[in-house]
């Protein structure tokens, strides 16, 4: 009776391994050819951001799916990654899977664009990307905009940038210059604030642009560690503007995260911050925020970036994919962005209806500053905290 | 094969699986982090670097400083109103005391992530209270956001039902025998407090104190959401080491600085534990 009692737990045990084994291998197997081998119709499309970019792409993918030219011929799947959760991400997975020597995935396209894109192309260059034949993109005929970063090998279909956000029932002409911004400041001390660096993209554009400012124009787009030098000028700027910045509990504070500021702004506790373009818009379509509050662009302009598309050799439907982002550029497509996300098309607008929608419309893509600076934006988030934050 | 050795193998059997798990997912992580935070981030080389930059950088050793202060005040403060309370919900029998009794926990179920945000829509400068002062005329601004006193008052706010919760079950477990004993042979309310009710409920007071300690300690949400720039919890140092400046063997130096901290509470902990069973053994 012992002897079957022992032999049943040792039964069970054995099946529990296996069964974890088990697991184990099919986990493996989704990530790799397993669920693409359906071939042809099916097109995988990997994308990340915040969950207001995974409705958005919700939304496209339905549109593809049912009522563009490619609906029938082409069934596209989203997998998205959510980001700020800690699970891998998803340039990790695409470097990961392109190192391990995988063939045929279902990495068929992917979405990558500002740092995402410049940190994949460092760590396993573009080639490992589709160079983009145009012939198979006629949508793309019209679209200026091209992504500083593995230029040949991504299409940009979105673009969005920092700007100036304010509350137009105190600020009646927002300022256009730096020098206006400074002079604005001094003169409204605690109603300013941006959003510590590597906390969120506005803060990241409004340090950095502050500190750029002062440099070589050629210097905004080069990960060359030679231009650190050069930063001692525009730290000593952000030094200076510390004391006009939003104060709380009697010291200088700079908010976590973009929504920090935009939330001080729309309770009155500041009349000014650095923000997104696409993140004001559409929260104020949606009431979030007050109606009030406006939008303005520097000279010189606070970044912008575009979000790019890009074909990963190692995918397994190529004609699919340059089918979904011909169809990004479509004006269907394009106006899904404009009225879900507040995104600046990359075509001609004169066919969209950008009711609600008009701010994005001034915001030029020919005058977008795109920044690149790759891996010098640890230096410089880390010196910013050590030289501006400790401040207080 | 003897009877003994069967029931060996049937029992390490059954230990094993968790054995494996707590090896492979806790053991093994802190090990291979101790031994990273000894090593320099190129060379690989041994170095005591990692740890020294947290104790001689002036911005990292304010943030220690910081974090200590912040956890001993949360400790003190929540400890002290969670006995007072537990004392009331033990002794006082009334309507508002059984109310009181249920609703007390009721913080522990809602998602820490809303607590936050419901607690800085009250108390941020343009907030419950400032609109409430406006009301009256008065511009009250608390100042509470981005400084400790927040941190703090949200910190109480967690761990107050916690430490109720577990010093009332300690007070719960004092039979009222003893008591109506002291006060037979003539003790006074005082005296039964400071000779019976609190040497008798000062092990979970301990206990409780050690468990606010430990869990303030690592804390994160709160001090992202409500902390200044500068001085800083040592959780958010801790991310910007990881995730910001992507320095793994100053994370990993951060890691063990914050174990130690946490373990001199543990030790505490089990000390106490320990003298217990001491006292039971006489």
């Amino acid at each position: 009776m012992k002897m079957k009692r022992f032999g049943a737990a040792v039964l069970a045990g054995a099946m529990m391994m296996t069964g974890l084994a088990g697991c184990g291998s099919s986990g493996g197997d989704e990530t790799g050819s397993g669920t693409s081998s359906g071939g042809g119709k099916t097109v995988t499309l990997w994308a990340t951001g915040s969950d207001n970019v995974r409705e958005v792409y919700e939304s496209l993918v339905e549109d593809f799916n049912n009522n563009s030219e490619y609906a029938g011929q082409y069934e596209v799947e989203l997998q998205f990654m959510l980001s700020g959760t800690g699970t891998q991400t998803l340039t990790d997975m695409i470097v990961a899977a392109s190192k391990a020597g995988q063939t045929n995935t279902d990495y068929d396209i992917v979405d990558l664009g500002g740092d995402d894109l410049s940190k994949v192309v460092s760590q396993i260059g573009e080639e490992t990307f589709v160079k983009l034949d145009d012939s198979k993109l006629p949508n793309a005929e019209g679209v200026e905009a091209e992504s500083s970063v593995a230029t040949d090998y991504v299409q940009p279909y979105r673009g969005t940038t920092v700007v100036l956000a304010y509350d137009s029932e105190k600020v009646e002409t927002p300022p256009s210059t730096w020098d206006e911004l400074v002079e604005w400041m001094q003169a409204n001390p605690g109603r300013f604030a941006y959003n510590t660096p590597g906390t969120g993209g506005a803060g990241d554009s409004f340090a950095r642009t502050a500190v750029y400012n002062f440099m070589d124009e050629e210097a905004i787009t080069s990960d060359d560690a030679k231009w650190e030098e050069d930063w001692d000028e525009g730290f000593q700027f952000l030094a200076d503007i510390h004391q006009y910045m939003y104060s709380s509990g009697g010291s200088i504070v700079y908010p976590n995260k973009n929504q920090g500021t935009l939330d001080l702004l729309n309770q009155g506790e500041i009349d000014m911050c650095a923000n997104w373009a696409d993140m004001v818009l559409s929260q104020r379509a949606e009431g979030t925020l007050k109606d009030t509050i406006k939008i303005a662009q520097l000279d010189p302009a606070l970044t912008g970036s575009f979000q790019s598309l890009a074909i990963p050799t190692f995918g397994s439907n190529e004609d699919g994919a340059y089918a979904f982002m011909d169809y990004m550029l479509s004006e269907s497509a394009q106006e899904i962005m404009v009225k879900e996300m507040a995104a600046i098309p990359l075509i001609d607008t004169s066919n969209i209806d950008m009711t609600g929608f008009e701010d994005v419309q001034n915001l030029d893509v020919s005058d977008f500053r795109i920044m690149s600076i790759g891996d010098l934006s640890t230096d410089f988030n880390e010196r910013w905290d050590n030289e501006i934050g400790t401040l207080g | 094969m003897s009877k003994s050795l069967k029931q060996n193998i049937v029992a390490y059997g059954m230990v094993m699986p968790a054995f494996l798990v707590v090896m492979l997912t806790v053991a093994y992580p802190i090990v291979s982090a101790v031994i990273q935070s000894f090593q320099d981030e190129k060379t690989g080389e041994f170095t005591f670097e990692n740890y020294t930059y947290f104790f001689t950088e002036p911005a990292q050793l304010q943030n220690l400083l910081f974090t200590l202060f912040v956890v001993f005040v949360t400790v003190i403060v929540a400890i002290v109103i969670a006995y007072l309370l537990a004392l009331y919900l033990r002794f006082v029998k009334s309507k508002i005391s059984k109310a009181i009794g249920t609703l007390y926990l009721l913080p522990r179920f809602v998602p820490a992530m809303c607590a936050v945000y419901a607690m800085i829509t009250i108390i941020r400068d343009s907030g419950l209270i400032n609109r409430i002062g406006l009301l009256f005329g008065v511009d009250i601004h608390l100042g509470m956001m981005y400084h400790a006193s927040g941190i703090i008052t949200m910190n109480l706010w967690f761990n107050i039902p916690f430490a109720a919760m577990m010093i009332a079950a300690g007070l719960g477990a004092i039979p009222d025998s003893i008591i109506e004993g002291a006060r037979d042979v003539g003790a006074g309310k005082l005296k039964v407090f400071t000779s019976m009710i609190l040497p008798l409920s000062m092990k979970d007071v301990v206990v409780a104190g050690t468990f606010v300690f430990m869990t303030n300690v690592g804390s994160f949400t709160t001090p992202y959401l409500m902390g200044g720039n500068a001085p800083k919890m040592l959780g958010i140092a801790l991310f910007d080491q990881f995730n910001k400046y992507l320095d793994y063997n100053r994370s990993a130096a951060l890691s063990v600085i914050m174990f130690l901290i946490c373990s001199v509470s543990a030790g505490v902990y089990i000390y106490t534990n320990l003298k217990e069973q001491d006292w039971e053994k006489q």
